[in-house]
């Protein structure tokens, strides 16, 4: 999404995403693994399956960090509306798709899916945005 | 928002990186601002002003 890191708020940022990112996909293995192996159950078995969450709730966060921080207001009010278009485009998405589940009984959409799909949507806006202050 | 930034700039002989540079912010930055596309905060214009040793308004005009 920041294709040429200027600042360092915004490596500091990138940096973060990433290890969050490679966090996420390692929890993601032990959380099947031990589901796989361990076979938990009651608290336990919430507590292993909310794991992989955990490094996405921390980027969620990190991305408000990033705002708090940076002191650029023009990168600030472009990732603010890159957030908004991929929250939109989310819940458009996901609110048709319930919809559809609901009356043309349309396959189930995974919750997980929602985040990833919310950033690829906040960097569609972002490419948007950005053209058009070219 | 209408703006003479460019102009201001030519008479420095400053480049919009060396302007984003003594502001604090990235060229794409003075970019927007200066083709009229992003309007600056009331902080980063009077940055700006101060910059340019002159006043707001001398810097930005309302359109309308």
């Amino acid at each position: 999404m920041i294709c040429s890191i200027k600042s360092p708020v915004e490596r500091r940022y990138v940096i973060r995403m990433w290890i969050a990112a490679a966090l996420c996909v390692l929890f993601s293995a032990v959380a099947a693994l031990v589901f796989r192996h361990g076979h938990p159950h009651g608290a336990l078995s919430y507590l292993v399956a909310v794991l992989p969450a955990l490094p996405i709730i921390g980027a969620l966060i990190y991305t408000g960090v990033y705002l708090a921080e940076e002191k650029d207001e023009f990168q600030r009010n472009l990732l603010v509306q890159s957030l908004l278009g991929g929250t939109g485009g989310i819940l458009a998405v996901i609110t048709a798709w319930g919809y559809m589940e609901d009356f043309a009984h349309a396959p189930h959409m995974d919750l997980v899916w929602v985040y990833p799909l919310f950033w690829l949507f906040a960097g569609i806006s972002y490419g948007l945005v950005r053209a058009r202050y070219r | 928002m209408k703006n003479r930034l460019r102009v201001l700039r030519a008479e420095r002989d400053w480049s919009q990186a060396d302007l984003a540079q003594r502001l604090e912010v990235s060229r794409q930055s003075v970019n927007a601002i200066e083709t009229g596309k992003f309007d600056p905060s009331l902080p980063l214009a009077f940055k700006l002003s101060r910059l340019f040793e002159t006043t707001i308004e001398a810097i930005f005009s309302d359109e309308s």
